[in-house]
Parts: structure tokens; C-alpha cells; sequence
């Protein structure tokens, strides 16, 4: 061949694979809107949808469609009747008895009953099902008996069906944020039938019975779920007739999906931060504040921190109003524990940043323009977020107190590892909330939980905490956890709160009846698709 | 050549158990396990879920169990993904990464070495430098800026092919490009090392004397020998690329296995992180003996040691 025949074929060859390139990819790009399809961005598998092994808010979003359990969450966070269309709360708050409405139906069609949510709970607790959030139901009678092992017989818990409708759940003590936990995921009852056919199999689309608002038909793992309406639904079969759930990893890549029309909503897990300021004024993005706050951890067994004058000092050097411009993504600077959105919350509790009192309370623990201080390590784990945030903590203290703070990163699990094992003076550290109570936030820094890093121990703490948690009247509970709030914040300062995470989104103009909560839980039953004019 | 398959297979054995000893006892020493999560939970539940998975045995009583089931094809279960078997989710992803893969070698053999050979041929022209300009973008300019720069030409820009996802085979163009483009780069490197060095042969030079075209020179009696040490790469090469990329299903949002070499090892999912690193240990075996068995087709007078 000479050579001008040669580049006369390859001229061809790409002329022609330009050619069909062009012509297939036009006609799967562009889609626009979806009649009755929701489509949005998971980011990644859930890594389960038995909701009594899940852990992770990407099973959560899924199974939120998918189930309803005895109650159910509004987007105000409140409880509203679920599979339970009333209860009593009886015996001064140890006893629930929760009536099931009849008309409540699995995708096959069989009525839910109490039995579902007695063996529900009761796999729940069991130590082979080795499920992690088991301790939800640590109030009830014997549960922890029953998980630990020590007790073998389920029958013993304090949770039985006395007929198809009507469930009894009896606690040892009381919990005035007990009737959360049954708008739980975890707690959604289960069908013994199915999972006694199918085993481990149970939760593929073809094998799986659901009672929400969806129903499961399509399950490409790590790529994309389906969900339909389901027409046993109790509220009536959503308007919405598919939800396309896609497994979008990066961030840049589902932005440009909605950009294209292939995505109607997106959240911060598809929204970079760069296009989260672009996009502010756009009548498409809207925000809100989540109950996810991160704080800076004090060892306060280890030297200098075992002083709380120290604590207090580093406190008052920071100045929380930083972050939210540092990071970019519309957080709110943190002055207390307990977010403002739940009871509890107190301007009293507050920790403002004052460098000159600061000053003063380091020099009276002896560390008079940071002379002397020892060595002082940040352990963070390796996310571009919490490096940005300790990285200004290290400045403002230099600043501020004239203390040099060495940063310490480290991959995720090795992180963890070692805040597990040995806390270092001081962290990093987030915690989002499992439900809309104050107690979900103060039980962290209470001597016995193993959230608890900072090795603080406090009897007056753990003391309000634990009267709070049973308190019925509502006015009470709240003062005890304002004046515990002020404990943690203000005069012992194991922690320094920082700033309060933000959802940040954007919604396609035909997706209507979208819903947000605090939660950053995902309640698709309401939505539905308008055509676009 | 039977012979030498037979023996190759054989010799595989003890290699996949070194390499599952070494792996399973490093990733055993790396802190963290695969429960640590940001709740830290309670101590009763946490032995719960090492007794479901064997954990709470002696690590020498877990390998042993580990080899046990290995030896009956069993690759285990997930520790992240709950109720999904090592071979559940291997052999769904796998069929992703094998038809991208491919796909993206046989883009990086028929660019690279025609562009390789082109440049050898033309060496010191235009077309030489703009080979050879080519090839070290190609393999100076990472994956995800080569994805982004195709998504943001083609799919946002241009709209003319899917931004991404795994929909269509007009899905599969731009990840197929984004994954080709650094082994291309190589190829066509390597290829115009190779065509240079057999073109100043006495054989070349001789079949030139004989009145044989340029071009015929060039494809009968350089291309063939000059093959051999692309044919050496092409076989850790075919491994890498069928066993899929990070990087580039990261960016495109496609369901394959190369998401696994860093999620199972981020997630200590140790069954996964065994799975991977054997499945990827076979692969490098199986073609490294395909590529013995090339060289005495394309060079008869190489006989290799089994």
C-alpha cells in the first residue's frame, strides 16, 4: 500500500468512527426531563438494604422509600403515624402500646401486623444477626440482656404482639425519645416467611417485600437502583412512578449530569464546592442546616488539657466564624453543642471567641504568651474538609495564644484506630445526629459512651443527661440539657463545636413537593414531576 | 508449547499462595478494621459482628480458615457489603472491567504502534515530533484530567456523547479513550524504539538492496521483529486494563472492579482485598504465558525456559 493510499484508509476509518460516534451519542445524551422519573445521585452502593444491618445514610435514603415503620418522619422531624395509626404511652412512660392501622400492606399484598415488628425487633436484638444498631433498643426490657448474651431467651424482651394489631413495648426506664426510634430504618418490621425462604438472599428486588411508599424492581449493584410505586401503599401509591437511584462517585461528574439534564436533583454529594458558590443565587439551589456538627476534641487526661483552663483558653482563641468562609459550603459557626433547632438549645450555653480572656486564662494555668506548652498534637483524619479546619485552628492559636500546634493525618481507619485506642491531646471529629433529639447529641460525652474520646468524665453531666433522657415534661427536660449544654460548652469545655454542616442542593423546576429535613433524610412519597412549560 | 502452558500453570500455585499468605497477613497489619466507623459502637455489638465473621479467632486460626475456603473456590464474603459474596461481587463488576478493558487495548495497540512505527519511519519530521509530542502527554497528563477534559469537550461542551454513566456502547467511547491514552502513549514510545533499532539491521538493509518498497520493508520485515518488546508489555498491560481503573470508573460512573483495589483496602474488607489481589495475581500469570507463548510465534528462534 503506498503511503497515500495508507492515510487515505486511515483518513476513512476515523472519518467514519467520527461519523458514528456523533450519531449514537446523540440520541442517549440530551434527555431532558423524565415523565414521572425521579432521577438523583446516590454516590455509592448501599452497602445493604436489610434495614436492620444497614449503617450508612446511602442505605437509609434507599430504604426511607422503601419502608414505613410503626411512625413516620415529616420534614418538620416529627412523628407521625406510620403502621401505627395511634399509641399509648402508659406507666408514667415505660409502656407503648402501638395500634396497627388494617389497611397497612406488604408489596405482596399480605397485611402488616404486629408479629412483623415482634420478630422484627426481636432479629434485631438477636446477637447472630450481629446487627449494629441493635443498642437503639437498649431501653427495652431485657434487650441488652438478649444482645450481650447473657440472657438466650427472646422471649424474656419486653416486646410482644398481643393480636395481628396491637404491639407492646415495655422499657425499663423511661425515654422521652423513645417514639423516634420507631420512625427508624432499624426498626421497620421484617417478614419471617421471606426471610426463612430466602436466607441471606432476602434483599435482592426479585426475593424482597416491602410496606413504603416504593417498591424495589431493579438492583445493578454499584451502579444503579430502581424503585416503582407501590399500589398496597397505605397513603395510596405515590405520584411518582420510577425513582432512578444512580451510583455517581464523583462529585464533578453528577454535576455535570444535571447540568445535562440526566439528574432532577442533586445534593452535596454531587455538588463541588467551587459550583456550590456559583450556584447560590440560582432559583434552582436551596440549603438548609443540618443536625451534623464538628468539634474540636480535647484528650483531658493527657497534659496540658487535663487543666480546663487551657480548654477554655483554646475555646475562646477560635474564632468560629472562620470556618464557614474557610470551607465554603454555607455552614453555620457552632457556640454550642445542641443545635438551635432542638430543645435544649440556649444562648446561655454559648462559647464566643474572646482572644483577650483567652490570653489571660492560659497565662493564669501557667503558660503565660504560650511559654512553656508543651508539645501539642491535632490528630485528623485525611479529608480535604477537616484539613482545612485544623489547619486554621493551628493558625489562630499561633496567633492568638502564641502556641505551635502539630497537625497529624491519617487515613480514615487508622484515625479512628487510634482515637479508638489512644486519643492524642487533641482532634477532630464530627458527630450527625440518629434522631431529632437532644439526647442523640448529649449521650456522646457521657462517662460510659464509647463515642466519648475525650475520656471526660463528669457525674453532674451524666447525671443530667440521664434524668433528661426519661423527663416527660417537656419545659424540664429541655433546662436540663440547657444547663448540661453549658457544662460541656462553657465551664469544662472537653469540646469545642464548630461549625454545623449544611445541606446544599439543587432541584430541576419540574420536580415539585420536594422536601427537606434536618436529618438529611431523603422522603421521595410527596414528589412528583410537572412538565415543564 | 503444551509443555510450556502446563508448566506455567503449575508454577501459578505457589506463586497465588504466596501472594495470598503476604496479603493476608499485611493487610491484617494495617490499624483499623473493617467495623471501625464514625459511631464507635458498643462493645456487646461489637463482639457480635467479629464472632458472625470469625474475627474474634487467632489470626493463624483465620488464615488456616481462609485457605481452607479458598481451596474449595470459596473467595468469602464482604465485610461492607452485608450478605454479598467476594465472588458475588467480582463476578458482576468483572464483565464491566473486561469489556472497557478491552476495549481500551485495542484503542492503545491500534494508536500506539502505527503512530510508534510512523514516527520511526519519519523520524526527525514534523510527523515525528508531533508522535512523539503526543505520546508524552500521554503519559505525563494524568487519567482524571484526560476524563475531565474529554467529558467537558465531548459531553458538556459538544453534547454529542454521554458525559457519563454505562448505559449504551456510545457510553463506553469516552471512558475507553480516557483509559487508553497513557498505554497508547507507551506503546507508541516503545514501538519507535523498537522499529529504530530493527531498521538499522543488515536484513533491513538487505531487503532495501533487493528493490523492496519503503512501506513493505517497513511492515513485513521490521514491524514483526520490532513487536517483541511491545508484545513483553502487552501482557502486564492486558492485566491491568481488564481488571479496570480507579480513576477512570471513578470519573464515568461505571460498575467495574478497578473501584475495588482501593475501596476494599480503605474499607479493610478482607475478603475483598484477598479476592482482588488473587484475581489480579492469576491474571498476570495467565497473560505473562500468553506472552511467552507469542514470542515463538513471532520469533521462532526464541525458545523460553519454561
Amino acid at each position: 500500500m503506498s503511503q497515500s493510499r495508507f492515510l487515505k484508509a486511515a483518513a476513512t476509518v476515523v472519518f467514519t468512527a467520527a461519523t458514528l460516534i456523533s450519531t449514537t451519542g446523540c440520541s442517549s445524551t440530551v434527555d431532558g426531563y423524565e415523565p414521572d422519573t425521579f432521577r438523583i445521585n446516590l454516590q455509592a452502593e448501599p452497602p445493604s438494604l436489610d434495614w436492620q444491618t444497614s449503617t450508612d445514610s446511602t442505605s437509609f435514603d434507599v430504604v426511607s422509600n422503601l419502608m414505613t415503620g410503626l411512625t413516620q418522619y415529616n420534614n418538620d422531624m416529627k412523628c407521625e403515624p406510620g403502621c401505627a395509626e395511634k399509641w399509648e404511652v402508659l406507666d408514667g412512660g415505660k409502656h407503648f402500646v402501638f395500634h396497627l392501622r388494617k389497611n397497612a400492606r406488604w408489596t405482596d399484598g399480605k397485611p402488616v401486623t404486629a408479629h412483623d415488628f415482634e420478630y422484627a425487633w426481636k432479629r434485631l436484638l438477636n446477637p447472630a444477626t450481629a446487627a449494629s444498631y441493635a443498642f437503639f433498643l437498649y431501653d427495652i426490657e431485657n434487650a441488652y440482656e438478649y444482645n450481650s448474651g447473657k440472657i438466650k431467651d427472646a422471649e424474656l424482651v419486653g416486646v410482644k404482639a398481643l393480636d395481628d394489631w396491637t404491639f407492646s413495648v415495655k422499657l425499663k426506664r423511661p425515654a422521652a425519645y423513645f417514639l423516634y426510634l420507631t420512625a427508624f430504618c432499624s426498626t421497620c418490621p421484617l417478614r419471617k416467611d421471606i426471610i426463612d425462604k430466602y436466607g441471606d438472599r432476602w434483599t435482592e428486588p426479585q426475593n424482597i417485600v416491602t410496606n413504603g411508599p416504593f417498591k424495589i424492581t431493579l438492583w445493578k449493584h454499584e451502579y444503579k437502583i430502581e424503585l416503582s410505586a407501590n399500589p398496597h401503599f397505605f397513603e395510596g401509591p405515590p405520584r411518582l412512578k420510577k425513582i432512578k437511584m444512580f451510583m455517581i462517585p464523583e462529585q464533578a461528574t453528577a454535576f455535570g449530569l444535571f447540568e445535562n439534564n440526566q439528574l432532577d436533583y442533586i445534593d452535596n454529594r454531587s455538588f463541588p464546592t467551587a459550583d456550590v458558590e456559583r450556584f447560590r443565587s440560582s432559583p434552582l439551589y436551596r440549603s438548609l442546616p443540618l443536625l451534623r456538627c464538628s468539634y474540636i476534641g480535647f484528650n483531658v487526661k493527657k497534659k496540658p488539657f487535663d487543666d480546663k483552663r487551657v480548654r477554655q483558653a483554646f475555646s475562646m482563641a477560635i474564632d468560629r466564624t472562620l470556618f464557614p468562609k474557610i470551607l465554603r459550603r454555607g455552614e453555620r459557626p457552632a457556640y454550642t453543642w445542641i443545635p438551635p433547632s432542638l430543645e435544649g438549645y440556649s444562648e446561655e450555653s454559648k462559647s464566643e471567641s474572646d482572644p483577650q480572656a483567652a490570653r489571660k486564662l492560659l497565662a493564669e494555668a501557667g503558660y503565660p504568651e504560650g511559654k512553656g506548652f508543651p508539645l501539642t498534637k491535632v490528630l485528623y483524619p485525611q479529608r480535604e474538609d477537616a484539613k482545612l479546619v485544623v489547619e486554621s485552628v493551628q493558625e489562630q492559636i499561633k496567633k492568638n495564644l502564641n502556641v505551635k500546634l502539630q497537625l497529624e493525618v491519617n487515613e480514615w481507619k487508622v484515625y479512628l484506630d487510634i482515637l479508638h485506642r489512644d486519643p492524642p491531646q487533641m482532634f477532630r471529629q464530627t458527630w450527625g445526629a440518629d434522631y431529632p433529639d437532644p439526647e442523640t447529641f448529649m449521650n456522646v460525652f457521657t462517662t460510659r459512651n464509647g463515642n466519648n474520646y475525650t475520656r471526660w468524665s463528669n457525674s453532674e453531666f451524666d447525671d443530667l443527661v440521664d434524668k433528661a433522657s426519661a423527663e416527660q415534661n417537656q419545659k424540664k427536660r429541655a433546662a436540663m440539657y440547657a444547663k448540661g449544654d453549658k457544662l460541656l460548652c462553657q465551664d469544662e469545655v472537653p469540646i469545642i463545636p464548630i461549625y454545623w454542616a449544611t445541606q446544599n442542593t439543587m432541584v430541576k423546576p419540574w420536580v415539585k413537593e420536594i422536601g427537606f429535613n434536618a436529618m438529611d433524610l431523603q422522603f421521595f412519597r410527596k414528589v412528583y414531576i410537572e412538565k415543564p412549560n | 508449547m503444551l509443555a510450556l502452558i502446563l508448566k506455567r500453570l503449575l508454577t501459578a500455585v505457589p506463586v497465588l499462595l504466596v501472594v495470598a499468605t503476604l496479603t493476608f497477613f499485611l493487610m491484617r497489619m494495617v490499624p483499623g478494621g473493617p467495623f471501625d466507623a464514625d459511631k464507635n459502637l458498643p462493645p456487646a455489638i461489637v463482639a457480635n459482628l467479629n464472632a458472625k465473621y470469625q474475627l474474634d479467632k487467632p489470626v493463624a486460626e483465620q488464615y488456616v480458615i481462609y485457605l481452607t475456603r479458598l481451596a474449595k473456590g470459596d473467595l468469602g464474603i464482604s465485610y461492607k457489603y452485608v450478605n454479598r459474596t467476594v465472588l458475588d461481587i467480582l463476578s458482576e463488576a468483572m464483565p464491566v472491567s473486561l469489556q472497557l478493558g478491552s476495549a481500551a487495548l485495542l484503542l492503545a495497540v491500534i494508536i500506539g504502534v502505527p503512530l510508534g512505527t510512523l514516527a520511526a519511519v519519519k523520524r526527525g519530521t514534523w510527523l515525528d515530533v508531533a508522535a512523539m509530542f503526543l505520546s508524552t502527554a500521554g503519559i505525563s497528563v494524568p487519567g482524571f484530567v484526560t476524563g475531565a477534559f474529554l467529558i467537558f469537550i465531548f459531553g458538556i461542551w459538544l453534547k454529542i456523547l454521554p458525559v457519563a454513566l454505562w448505559e449504551s456502547p456510545a457510553h463506553m467511547i469516552l471512558p475507553a479513550l480516557t483509559l487508553a491514552f497513557s498505554p497508547a502513549a507507551y506503546l507508541a514510545r516503545l514501538t519507535r524504539a523498537s522499529v529504530l533499532e530493527i531498521l538499522e539491521k543488515d536484513w533491513v538493509r538487505t531487503a532495501r538492496s533487493k528493490g523492496l518498497s519503503h512501506w513493505s520493508t517497513v511492515m513485513k520485515h521490521t514491524l514483526r521483529n520490532a513487536l517483541v518488546p511491545v508484545v513483553t508489555v502487552l501482557g502486564p498491560l492486558t492485566a491491568i486494563l481488564i481488571t479496570g481503573s480507579f480513576v477512570v470508573e471513578y470519573l464515568y460512573a461505571i460498575p467495574g472492579m478497578g473501584r475495588f483495589f482501593v475501596t476494599a483496602v480503605t474499607n479493610r474488607d478482607y475478603d475483598l482485598i484477598m479476592g482482588t489481589t488473587l484475581i489480579f495475581a492469576a491474571l498476570l500469570i495467565v497473560t505473562n504465558a500468553i506472552v511467552d507463548v507469542a514470542y515463538q510465534i513471532l520469533d521462532p528462534r526464541m525458545k523460553v525456559e519454561g
